[in-house]
C-alpha cells in the first residue's frame, strides 16, 4: 500500500508519502510528483517519514521528481527518509544530488 | 389444465369486466380434456414420442409400433416375426446386446437407458436410450419383454458437442504450452546474450562467474563480462539495471555493448561510466520512462613481477567490490559518491585501485545477494557485514572455490532470494596452486 498525501509548507508543496514504494505503485508517487506545481525557487519536500519499503522503482520515482523541481527551476529535498533507503541513497550517489533532512517538519527546512 | 378446472383461477372475481375472456379461458381446457379422454390407447401407444417394442424371450419382435418403425424406416410386415430386436441395432449394438444387454436383462428383469444405436432402412444411424422389462407369467416363467427406445439424437449432439468443446480447450493448450515453450526458448536465448558465453581466459589469472535467475519467465536486469582490451589488459564489468522485464532486458543490452565498446575508445573506467551515462542519459530522458543502471567497471593489469596484479575500477552507485586476501581477511574496496548511471548528463562516478597477489580474490556482486531476505520470517536482510565475515570465512581459497560457496549460500536463501544475482570472482591462483 502506497500512500500519498499533500500539504503546503511556506518553503512550497510537501508530499508525504508511506507504505511501500515499489514496482507496482511507484508510477502513482512518479505521476503525483511531476504533476505538482511548482513556481521558480520553491522546494518540493517529499516527506518519507511514513516510509516502509523502497525498491528501484521507488528510486526511479524520486529521481523523476527531481528531474521535473530543476527543469521548472524549483529544487527538491527528501525529509526523514528512513535508514535502509537513507542507505540506498547512498550507496548509489543520490545524496550528492539531493538534500536530504532528517526532520518531517517544514518550518524546519526553510 | 385439470387444475385450472378445481381450483379457481387467481384474478377469475375482479375480472368480471371482461367476460368473454373468461369464458375463452374456461371452455379450453375443458375441450383438451376431452380430447385427452378420446385418445385411445391404441393410439398413444403407436404414436407415443418414444418407440415400443414387444418381443418374445428370443428377441423375435411380435409387437412394435408406429413411432419406431417410422424412426427404422421400415414396414411393419417386413419386421413382426421376421427380425429380433438384435437386428435393428448396428454391428456393435448387437454385439453389446449379445454380451451384455441381453444376459443382464434375464438375470435382473429389466434395464434401463442404455444407450445404443438403431440402424435404419435407408443406412443412417440414430443414437438411441434403451429401457426393457420382462414380463413373467403367474408361475414366474418369463414370457416376454417389453422395450422402450428413446429419440437420444439430441443428447447425442449436446455429447459431441462437449466432446468438440473439450477436444478445442485441449487443442488450445496444447497450442498456448507450445507458445509457452517458443517463448521460453527466446527469453533464455535473449538472457544468454546478456552475459558471455565463457570467460575468457587470463594468464596468470582465475575467473569465475554466476547468475542466479530468480524468475525464468522474466528477463533479469543484472549483467557482467570480461574482455580482452589489449595484448595485456582486460577489461570487466558487472551491474544491475533497474527495473525488470523485456524493457529492463533492452537497458541491459544496451549497456552491455555501449560499456564494451566504450572500454576499447577509452579504457580508462571512470570514462567508460561516462560514455554509458551519456548513452543511457540521451538514450531514455525525455521518453518517459528513465532507466538507470549501477555498475563496476574496472581493469586488469598484470604487474611487472608475476603474480601480481592492478586492478582499477569505478564505480556508479553499484555495492562496493569485496577483495578476499590470501591471510584469511576480506574488505570492501570502498567507491562511495558514485553516481547511479544515466541520472545525470554530468555524472561524478568513484574510482578506486588495488593489487591482488597470489590468493587473493576479487569479488564483485549485485545486491540481489546483500538484500536477500534471511531469518525464519524472512524480514532481516543478508546485508554487508554478513557478506563480509562469508568472504573473510572463504579467504584465500580459489575464485571456483568462492563462487561455488556464494552459489551455495544463494540457493540456501530459497524464498528469500527474488532478485536476480550475478557473482563474478577474479583472482591471482594461490601460490600452491601453480604447477
Amino acid at each position: 500500500m502506497l500512500k500519498i498525501t499533500a500539504r503546503d509548507a511556506a518553503t512550497g508543496p510537501v508530499l508525504e508519502v508511506s507504505g511501500d514504494l515499489d514496482y507496482r505503485n511507484a508510477t502513482h508517487l512518479r505521476e503525483r510528483a511531476t504533476a505538482t506545481v511548482l513556481r521558480p525557487g520553491q522546494r518540493l519536500i517529499l516527506d518519507l517519514s511514513g516510509l516502509e519499503f523502497c525498491d528501484s522503482s521507488g528510486i526511479s520515482a524520486l529521481i523523476a521528481a527531481h528531474h521535473h523541481a530543476t527543469t521548472l527551476g524549483a529544487n527538491i529535498a527528501l525529509a526523514a527518509v528512513p535508514a535502509p533507503t537513507l542507505r540506498i541513497l547512498r550507496l548509489i550517489g543520490l545524496d550528492t544530488i539531493i538534500p536530504l533532512h532528517p526532520d518531517s517538519d517544514p518550518t524546519a527546512l526553510a | 389444465m385439470i387444475h385450472t378446472d378445481q381450483q379457481p383461477e387467481p384474478y377469475e372475481s375482479q375480472n368480471e369486466g371482461a367476460p368473454d375472456i373468461q369464458s375463452h379461458r374456461d371452455s379450453t381446457p375443458d375441450a383438451a380434456f376431452a380430447a385427452l379422454l378420446e385418445d385411445s390407447a391404441e393410439e398413444l401407444y403407436e404414436a407415443a414420442p418414444c418407440g415400443y417394442l414387444s418381443t418374445l424371450m428370443d428377441g423375435t419382435i411380435a409387437k412394435i409400433n408406429a413411432t419406431l418403425l417410422d424412426w427404422l424406416g421400415l414396414e411393419r410386415d417386413a419386421v413382426l416375426g421376421r427380425m429380433r430386436f438384435a437386428d435393428l441395432l448396428t454391428v456393435g449394438g448387437k454385439l453389446y446386446h449379445e454380451t451384455h444387454f441381453a444376459p443382464l436383462l434375464r438375470m435382473q428383469g429389466d434395464i434401463s437407458g442404455i444407450a445404443m444405436e438403431l440402424r435404419c432402412a435407408n443406412g443412417d444411424r440414430m443414437p438411441v436410450l434403451v429401457s426393457s422389462v420382462v414380463k413373467y407369467g403367474e408361475s414366474g416363467e418369463p414370457l416376454l419383454i417389453r422395450t422402450t427406445l428413446f429419440d437420444a439424437r439430441d443428447r447425442r449432439a449436446y455429447e459431441e458437442e462437449l466432446l468438440r468443446g473439450r477436444k478445442a480447450a485441449e487443442e488450445a493448450r496444447r497450442q498456448a504450452e507450445a507458445d509457452r515453450a517458443r517463448l521460453q526458448d527466446a527469453l533464455t536465448v535473449l538472457q544468454k546474450s546478456l552475459l558471455p558465453d565463457t570467460l575468457p581466459t587470463i594468464p596468470g589469472v582465475e575467473t569465475a562467474a554466476h547468475y542466479h535467475i530468480a524468475s525464468p519467465d522474466r528477463l533479469g536486469g543484472d549483467f557482467y563480462d570480461v574482455f580482452p582490451l589489449d595484448g595485456e589488459r582486460f577489461a570487466f564489468f558487472l551491474g544491475d539495471v533497474c527495473g525488470k522485464g523485456p524493457q529492463a532486458a533492452a537497458v541491459t543490452s544496451l549497456t552491455r555493448y555501449t560499456l564494451r565498446a566504450a572500454a576499447l575508445h577509452d579504457a580508462d573506467p571512470a570514462s567508460a561510466l561516462a560514455t554509458l551515462n551519456t548513452v543511457l542519459h540521451d538514450r531514455y530522458t525525455g521518453s518517459g520512462d528513465p532507466r538507470y543502471c549501477t555498475a563496476i567497471f574496472g581493469i586488469l593489469t598484470p604487474g611487472a613481477s608475476p603474480g601480481r596484479l592492478t586492478i582499477q575500477l569505478a564505480s556508479g552507485g553499484h555495492p562496493p567490490a569485496v577483495v578476499l586476501r590470501a591471510d584469511g581477511t576480506a574488505a570492501f574496496l570502498p567507491t562511495p559518491g558514485g553516481l547511479l548511471v544515466g541520472v545525470l548528463p554530468d555524472a561524478h562516478f568513484a574510482t578506486a585501485e588495488t593489487v591482488l597477489t597470489p590468493g587473493d580474490t576479487l569479488l564483485l556482486y549485485t545486491d540481489g545477494l546483500t538484500e536477500a531476505r534471511t531469518g525464519a520470517d524472512r524480514t532481516s536482510l543478508y546485508g554487508d557485514e554478513a557478506l563480509l565475515a562469508f568472504a573473510a570465512d572463504h579467504a584465500g581459497k580459489s575464485t571456483v572455490d568462492v563462487i561455488g560457496a556464494l552459489t551455495d549460500l544463494l540457493a540456501s536463501f530459497g524464498d528469500g532470494l527474488d532478485d536476480d544475482t550475478a557473482l563474478l570472482a577474479l583472482g591471482v591462483p594461490p601460490l600452491t596452486a601453480q604447477p
